[in-house]
């Protein structure tokens, strides 16, 4: 792979949702992204996430002896651990809602396989920063759980949980969360990603305590274009994903009300997430993911 | 075509159409999979209830638009039925009962109402029935009923009318009558059936919308009947007309009674016309109160005594300017204005030589009998004088071609037209038979005119009368407030035969009444006659001494009908003057149709009903067509349909407001 002087710009081509779903191996998709994406961005000691070097610490019985620097050890026969700018100790858990309203859409990718490039990437980016990866796979429960770890492989293992998803029945936030507040005990980085389509009082009764918990949490909305502007020219009898009610509605109710509903429960949903101490994302599945992974990584530097 | 017709069904099939599109419509509503309806709920069943409804009527519209044009296919029609309820649930029977004069004579009038009380009796059960009385307008005695006691009650304290009963008009107003009864409609016409009542064409006798006529003849028999015709001045007296009908050698006495005195008594004998003069007769001055009364042995009463009112007033002189007193002209002038039995006019000649113009203020007008012996100087005092309110008869023929300009009037002079040849000679192209003049003259045609005096007309000018080739012959030209008559032809019998032509006394007499002011009026009518009393309002008093009209209608110029004979006083503004109304002479021929016009009539109005009415009944309900309804009820449904779909469109489409 050929490196890109810092200050280019990244090939957005390659992070185009339409671009990514033509690639089958969701790893290197997770590659393509995070790497395009790292490549383009601006040197920034605001960002910290670039291999820039740091400070030396003396190694510890644990560390990883891949990051002795032997040139200090060769003059000084002392063990120094390199430190980056970027490198933490922290660990992300990525939370990922894989109910039936997350199959909706299919311009170019559905919700549920543009959350699945976004969960791959966040872990391949956490990964590339040493950060501990895992992931929860969840609709009204748990249907897949890797915990963190940043063990060698242990990316592989959380990229194929997210790959081998399928859409799943209703969504619900309390008895998977109360089950992922049960086995994550330490504090770190919590990414959810779901469409949100519940109630918000619920929502943000599900998630506070994850946050009394010392939990760094980030809330990706994924959307669809769809869903945000429904483009219907005459009626049509929508089938709710998850409930199977229809309701037949009309396109100048898409077109005046819908939206001004549709921005309200936005609205609220980040309003729930402020109260809870969390981040509010919203991803739109019509836009590249750089904006979610800029976001995320704004959401870990001003977390440490 | 009605509603089974072929169109109608072929054109109901397309109904289908707008519910089979709609059906599409709904069908391709499409169930669309959504991630979450969750904010879909609530409002969108409101506005959605709304737009269903909305799309409801819309199809509603849409089939009611097709179905107006289906119907309009059908051509449909409503029959309306004939009244019926309390009336008529098997048809009417229009009992029509003669009440004219004719029917007055002894016996008859009461005959006829045991015939109308017998087919009052007779009528089958539920058939309506009305009598009318028929004498002058159709009188309604009662309203349709089935109730016989109704109709035999109508027929109390009626009485015949000196009136006429014309058949033609009774048939036209017993037409439109019968449109309101219960169909179909049998008239039983009780009558004389006079001869002389029916009118010149058969076919205006047989009344429309009638089932069948059923005639219910009474009085036959040889009916006697003497009757005054007429009243006349003569040139020593009176002279009476009177006319026998049915007589052989029967005597009847005439007697002749001015202002209620008798001035005479004459006996005629045998059937026919006759004249009864009474010479010597002294009439008062001013307007003359003359009955006329025949003393015979006749079945007739009413027509035995005739109302006249003869004129008596003094003649009015009349200035001729000539310059030869003893003249054709003068000869023709007076001769004319004196004749007719009554002197209204005495003509003075005057010659122009010892003419003072002064004395010309004393006359209501004058005439000249050559405008080309006039100088300047009487020209001017004969223009003064029209222009003073005065009036002028002139007569100016082809020799004044010399001058360029007609005296007095104006006039320009075109050269003058000289016929060669007796087939050269022009005829009357034309009157204006408005004018009073003229209202009354006839035989124009049968002027010829030679050589006449060929004038441009003013634009003012009001030709009275125009020869072949258009030009003017007599004009009426307003100067100031008087009026000049102008004859552009000469009276010496030689550039035209007009001074010995019959017309000529018609055109001096009525030109004199004209330019004297006095009003032409009906003296002598018949009963049933409207006379109006003046343009301005009046009153008139009956014979009896009662006044016809209310006070507020005085004041409105208003026809009153004089329905009983005698003598009427009318009052016109300044003006008071007598008419005399008589029973019309026709009523007193009492000879009927002879049996075969009777059968002859009955069998047409049969002929033509079923013509009519295309079909072997009579009367049916009538049709009422719908079309016109239709059209505009299509109208406002495509226009309600136009709008509901625009508005359901821009729903559909998005598109707000």
């Amino acid at each position: 792979m050929s490196e890109r002087l810092p200050g280019q710009s990244a090939p957005r081509g390659l992070l185009q949702p339409e671009v990514l779903a033509s690639l089958k191996n969701l790893d290197l998709v997770a590659r393509s992204v995070v790497e395009g994406f790292l490549v383009g961005l601006h040197r920034s000691p605001l960002f910290g996430f670039s291999q820039e070097f740091a400070e030396y610490r003396a190694y510890a019985e644990g560390d990883d002896p891949r990051f002795i620097d032997w040139n200090v050890y060769a003059r000084t026969e002392r063990t120094y651990i390199k430190r980056f700018l970027g490198e933490t100790n922290s660990h992300l858990m990525i939370l990922l809602d894989v109910s039936a309203s997350m199959d909706f859409g299919g311009t170019p990718v559905s919700k549920l396989r543009y959350a699945q490039f976004l969960a791959a990437s966040l872990a391949y980016l956490a990964n590339r920063q040493h950060d501990a990866v895992g992931c929860m796979i969840f609709d009204e429960d748990i249907r897949d759980f890797q915990p963190a770890s940043s063990k060698a492989g242990r990316l592989q293992a959380v990229l194929h949980s997210i790959d081998r998803v399928t859409p799943g029945t209703g969504t619900s936030f309390e008895r998977p969360f109360e089950q992922f507040r049960r086995h994550v005990s330490r504090r770190g980085l919590v990414a959810l990603v779901s469409d949100f389509w519940c109630d918000t009082g619920r929502l943000l009764e599900s998630v506070r305590p994850l946050a009394w918990q010392g939990q760094d949490i980030v809330l990706f909305q994924v959307l669809d274009p769809a869903e945000m502007a429904p483009g219907y020219r005459s009626n049509v009898l929508l089938e709710d994903a998850e409930t199977g009610a229809a309701v037949e509605v009309t396109p100048e109710f898409l077109a005046d009300e819908y939206p001004r509903k549709l921005r309200a429960h936005i609205d609220s949903i980040a309003t729930a997430a402020a109260a809870s101490g969390a981040d509010h994302v919203l991803v739109n599945t019509g836009d590249s993911l750089d904006g979610a992974l800029r976001k995320y990584l704004l959401f870990r530097q001003r977390r440490k | 075509m009605g509603l089974l017709a072929p169109w109608f069904l072929a054109a109901s099939l397309t109904l289908a159409l707008p519910l089979w599109l709609h059906r599409l419509r709904t069908q391709s509503a499409e169930r669309e999979k959504f991630s979450s309806t969750m904010l879909l709920e609530t409002t969108e069943q409101r506005v959605h209830v709304r737009r269903r409804l909305r799309y409801l009527i819309l199809l509603a519209l849409r089939i009611a638009l097709l179905a107006l044009v289906a119907l309009a296919f059908a051509q449909p029609f409503v029959e309306r039925p004939p009244r019926q309820g309390l009336t008529g649930q098997n048809g009417s029977s229009f009992v029509v009962v003669d009440g004219s004069a004719s029917m007055g004579r002894s016996g008859v009038f009461s005959q006829a109402l045991a015939e109308v009380a017998s087919i009052v009796d007779s009528a089958p059960a539920g058939v309506a029935l009305q009598v009318a009385l028929a004498a002058g307008p159709l009188r309604l005695l009662h309203e349709p009923s089935a109730d016989r006691a109704v109709a035999r009650r109508a027929l109390n304290g009626i009485e015949p009318l000196p009136l006429r009963l014309d058949v033609g008009q009774l048939a036209r107003e017993i037409g439109l009558h019968a449109a309101s009864l219960p169909q179909p409609v049998t008239l039983h016409l009780v009558s004389d059936f006079q001869a002389s009542a029916m009118p010149a064409r058969f076919a205006d006798a047989i009344p429309p919308g009638i089932a069948r006529l059923e005639p219910h003849p009474v009085g036959t028999g040889l009916p006697v009947n003497w009757a005054v015709a007429f009243v006349r001045r003569a040139a020593h007296g009176v002279e009476v007309g009177a006319h026998a009908w049915g007589l052989t050698d029967g005597t009847a006495d005439v007697e002749l009674i001015i202002n209620g005195e008798s001035r005479g008594i004459r006996s005629i004998t045998g059937s026919g016309p006759h004249l009864a003069s009474f010479d010597a007769i002294e009439l008062l001055e001013g307007e003359n109160r003359v009955l006329v009364t025949v003393t015979a042995n006749d079945d007739l009463d009413i027509d035995d005594r005739f109302h006249a009112v003869i004129a008596n007033d003094p003649p009015s002189p009349v200035p001729l300017l000539t310059a030869n007193a003893g003249g054709l002209a003068a000869t023709y002038l007076s001769a004319a204005l004196e004749s007719g039995g009554e002197k209204n006019f005495e003509v003075k000649p005057m010659p122009l030589a010892e003419f003072d113009s002064r004395v010309l203020g004393r006359y209501r007008w004058a005439i000249v009998d050559d405008l080309l012996q006039l100088d300047s100087r009487l020209q001017g005092a004969l223009r003064e004088f029209i222009a003073g309110g005065g009036n002028l008869l002139a007569f100016g023929g082809p020799d004044g071609a010399v001058l360029d300009t007609l005296p007095i009037g104006g006039q320009r002079i075109a050269p003058a037209v000289l016929a060669s040849r007796p087939d050269e000679f022009l005829s009357v192209g034309g009157i204006d038979a408005r004018h009073p003049v003229l209202a009354r003259t006839e035989g124009w045609h049968r002027l010829n005119v030679g050589q006449r005096l060929r004038v441009e007309t003013a634009p003012h000018d009001r030709v009275l009368v125009r020869l072949d080739d258009d030009s003017p012959y007599i004009i009426e030209q307003r100067i100031g407030s008087g009026l000049l008559l102008t004859v552009l032809d000469a009276l010496d019998n030689r550039a035209s035969d007009l001074p010995v032509h019959p017309v000529f006394v018609g055109l001096v007499l009525e030109a004199a009444n004209h330019l004297e002011g006095r009003a032409t009026r009906m003296t002598n009518l018949v009963a049933g006659d409207s006379l109006l009393p003046g343009a301005g309002g009046g009153q008139i008093v009956a014979p009896d001494g009662s006044t016809l009209l209310a006070l507020e209608a005085t004041l409105r110029p208003r026809p009153v009908r004089l329905e009983a004979p005698g003598i009427y006083e009318v009052y016109a503004g300044d003006e008071v003057f007598l008419v005399a109304a008589n029973v019309d002479p026709r009523e007193s021929d009492l000879d009927p149709i002879d049996q075969e016009a009777l059968e002859l009539w009955r069998d047409s109005t049969h002929t033509a009903i079923a013509a009519a009415t295309d079909g072997p009944t009579f009367a049916g309900p009538t049709r009422l067509e719908l079309w016109p309804s239709l059209l505009l009820a299509l109208l406002l449904v495509a226009i309600a349909e136009s709008m509901l779909a625009n508005h359901h469109l821009a729903s559909r489409m998005g598109v707000s407001g």
